[in-house]
């Protein structure tokens, strides 16, 4: 962005009465830098303990946003709603006919639930609702006008995407714990409950096939957290929040789309959706540890690679809204 | 500002940077952070060698690992799921063997929340299908499941080795090399390059391990591309025995259980009787890569249900091709050619479609 368009922007909004509107009205981006320059500078001074706790509050008051915003919890509703519906369907139609193994194994113990739901949803509803929480993270802001009163808090913008990105992350666990805390009590409720039969067919014991269920938690909340940095990048791009979460989703698709073309297959597994699904390595005997962590290792690449660019943009990006 | 910028885009590229390195690399480095140090040997002693260590022991030492086939044939798409005996023909399949001896087998073939495992142990087999459910108890006949390898007996290690080299001596040039690895192990490859010109085959490698002269992996290179046509090897290997729980199975409960004799999974032995004047009379022209089978085919009877799919799309591709015995159609792929002339004839090699007409003017 050119000096011209910031100073252009700069007068539309001159009328708010905020230092970063002040500078920006002034015409100069780098008098702008140079506030909040001062103000990291003084929120260094406070020490490192003044530090982690305005860090905690700023990530506190970020969470009590995320978890009271009625559009995320209406999402973590439906998406509870969805293991329910799927036990519902197997009690009451029966597993026969052409379902396949899993589901079939539902019918006879209710673990296994748990695992169909995440399996249901992993692929695009879940991703979903992570791109709306991730893409809506600094593009929101910007779209309400508001990033500019974020950024004069002494907190910099390094540590506002961390605490934008930390949300995003404990929305991605609180939407993968909910699915799976309601397959678990669906499964407990109406179907037969015991020793879980693994796809290997080998037999593990209840308390080990809960312990799989929460190495399986982990491991997609990983999965969706590499998506949150995806989306945490596009939001950086835009002021348009709807932007950032349609370009996320139609990444989604378009990956998906890719992996169902057989010509291109030696590009699936560098393809963040492939890895979603990995998490039946949890469920062989022994426990595939290998691919488990080749999808630990493709999710860390994403967020990395994501993250950086998001921090680099955000850093270096003139804030005018 | 302008630099500090720049200093912030270096950032992510060279995120960029490190994550392609470790994606491209990952096997380039395992292969450079140590230079394999195996003693040269010459094909021949190395066949020896090899032989020797397959008759001291009875089969390879226990191991397990990670089994991965990759094909790029260049054939059409073809219909059919990812289940279809067709779909093994192109992309890439993963299985994982644990090997403990030979009577005490278990393989594993992964799928999307799915596995089919054959767990073989003494005179006892179970083959487990997690995605329809069920359980097959296998009764393997007394003194199965032994290998079923070459026994040279009358001759020496030594011997063997050799008279195996003079046979692909006939067509091939034969190498050896010491410097790579397969799957971490450190490998002798045996190299076969064929003499015949006419051949679609550039050279087969054939990977030994350096310290057990397990075959760990083969690979068939066709002529003009770099990446293999076909390969079948070990991605992950160790030499260790693995738990014995792999060996040991007890069908879930609630699960379908079907009991099978050996016998009667294998029907074309009962019913080779009544087919044997039916079977089609293969004959060869030409020898070495150069073969080319010619068999009879009958179009319309040949195939039916997903058969028939399958042989209309590739034909549907094929380029019609004429010559002075009549016509038919030529389908080509990296590795195997195959012409179906109009007069019910199918003639397939490892040949270019120049030598294949040329095969079908000769009766």
């Amino acid at each position: 962005m050119s000096t011209a368009d910031i100073s252009a922007a700069g007068t539309s909004t001159a009328g708010v009465s905020t230092p970063a509107a002040e500078a920006s009205a002034a015409g100069a981006s780098a008098a702008g830098t140079e506030v909040l320059g001062q103000a990291a500078a003084s929120a260094r001074t406070a020490g490192r303990s003044g530090g982690v706790a305005a860090f905690a509050r700023l990530l506190g008051s970020e969470l009590g946003l995320t978890f009271r915003r009625p559009r995320n919890l209406v999402m973590l509703a439906l998406l509870a709603l969805v293991p329910v519906l799927i036990g519902v369907v197997v009690r009451t139609f029966g597993s026969d006919g052409d379902a396949g193994g899993i589901v079939a194994a539902t019918a006879g113990n209710g673990l296994m639930l748990t695992f169909v739901s995440l399996y249901v949803l992993v692929p695009l509803l879940m991703p979903v609702a992570v791109a709306v929480v991730g893409g809506d993270a600094i593009a929101g802001e910007a779209n309400a006008g508001t990033l500019r009163y974020l950024l004069t808090a002494p907190a910099g913008r390094t540590r506002l995407l961390a605490v934008k990105y930390l949300n995003a992350v404990v929305f991605s666990l609180a939407l993968t714990v909910t699915v799976a805390a309601t397959a678990l009590i669906t499964g407990l409720a109406l179907f037969p409950v015991g020793d879980v039969t693994l796809l290997s067919g080998t037999t593990v014991t209840m308390a080990e096939g809960l312990l799989r269920t929460l190495l399986i938690v982990g491991y997609v909340t990983a999965g969706m957290a590499a998506l949150a940095a995806v989306a945490m990048a596009l939001s950086t791009l835009t002021e348009i929040p709807i932007g950032a979460v349609a370009g996320t989703v139609v990444l989604i698709v378009v990956t998906q789309v890719l992996r169902a073309i057989p010509q291109l297959d030696w590009l699936a597994p560098y393809l963040l959706p492939t890895r979603w699904t990995g998490f039946d390595a949890v469920l062989r005997d022994p426990v595939a540890t290998s691919d488990l962590g080749q999808g630990l290792l493709a999710f860390c690449a994403y967020t990395v690679l994501f993250g950086s660019l998001a921090w680099a943009r955000f850093t270096s990006k003139d804030i005018t809204s | 500002m302008r630099t500090g910028k720049l200093v912030r885009w270096g950032v992510p590229v060279a995120a960029v940077a490190v994550i392609g390195a470790a994606v491209a690399a990952g096997p380039v480095i395992a292969a450079v952070g140590a230079d394999p140090v195996l003693p040269e040997r010459t094909a021949s002693r190395l066949l020896a060698d090899a032989a020797a260590a397959a008759r001291r022991s009875d089969g390879p030492p226990p191991m397990s690992g990670t089994v991965t086939k990759t094909a790029s044939l260049g054939l059409p798409q073809l219909p059919g799921g990812p289940e279809s005996p067709a779909a093994l023909l192109s992309g890439a399949h993963e299985a994982k063997v644990w090997y403990g001896s030979h009577d005490r087998l278990r393989v594993a073939l992964p799928g999307e929340m799915s596995e089919k495992n054959l767990i073989v142990n003494g005179e006892q087999a179970w083959l487990w299908d997690s995605s329809s459910n069920t359980a097959t108890k296998i009764k393997m006949p007394a003194g199965e499941g032994q290998p079923v390898t070459p026994q040279p007996t009358d001759l020496t290690p030594q011997q063997a080795g050799e008279r195996l080299l003079a046979e692909a001596d006939r067509h091939s040039t034969v190498s050896v090399t010491n410097t790579d690895r397969v799957a971490g192990r450190p490998v002798y490859q045996l190299v076969l390059t064929p003499k015949d010109p006419a051949t679609l085959v550039r050279e087969v490698r054939l990977a030994v391990d350096g310290e057990t002269y397990v075959p760990l992996r083969v690979q068939v290179y066709a002529k003009g591309s770099a990446e293999p046509a076909f390969e079948l090897g070990f991605t992950e290997i160790a030499f260790e025995p693995p738990a014995e729980e792999n060996f040991t199975f007890t069908p879930p409960q609630g699960v379908k259980v079907e009991e099978k004799d050996l016998g009667s999974l294998r029907p074309d032995e009962r019913s080779h009787e009544g087919h044997k004047q039916e079977d089609p009379p293969v004959k060869t022209v030409g020898d070495g890569w150069g073969t080319i089978a010619v068999l009879p085919f009958d179009r319309a009877s040949a195939a039916e249900g997903e058969g028939r799919q399958v042989l209309d799309s590739v034909l549907a591709g094929a380029t019609p091709v004429s010559g002075s015995w009549g016509s038919g159609r030529i389908v080509k792929s990296k590795l195997l050619t195959a012409l179906l002339t109009d007069d019910g004839r199918l003639l397939v090699g490892a040949v270019t479609p120049d030598r294949l007409i040329e095969a079908a003017g000769t009766r």
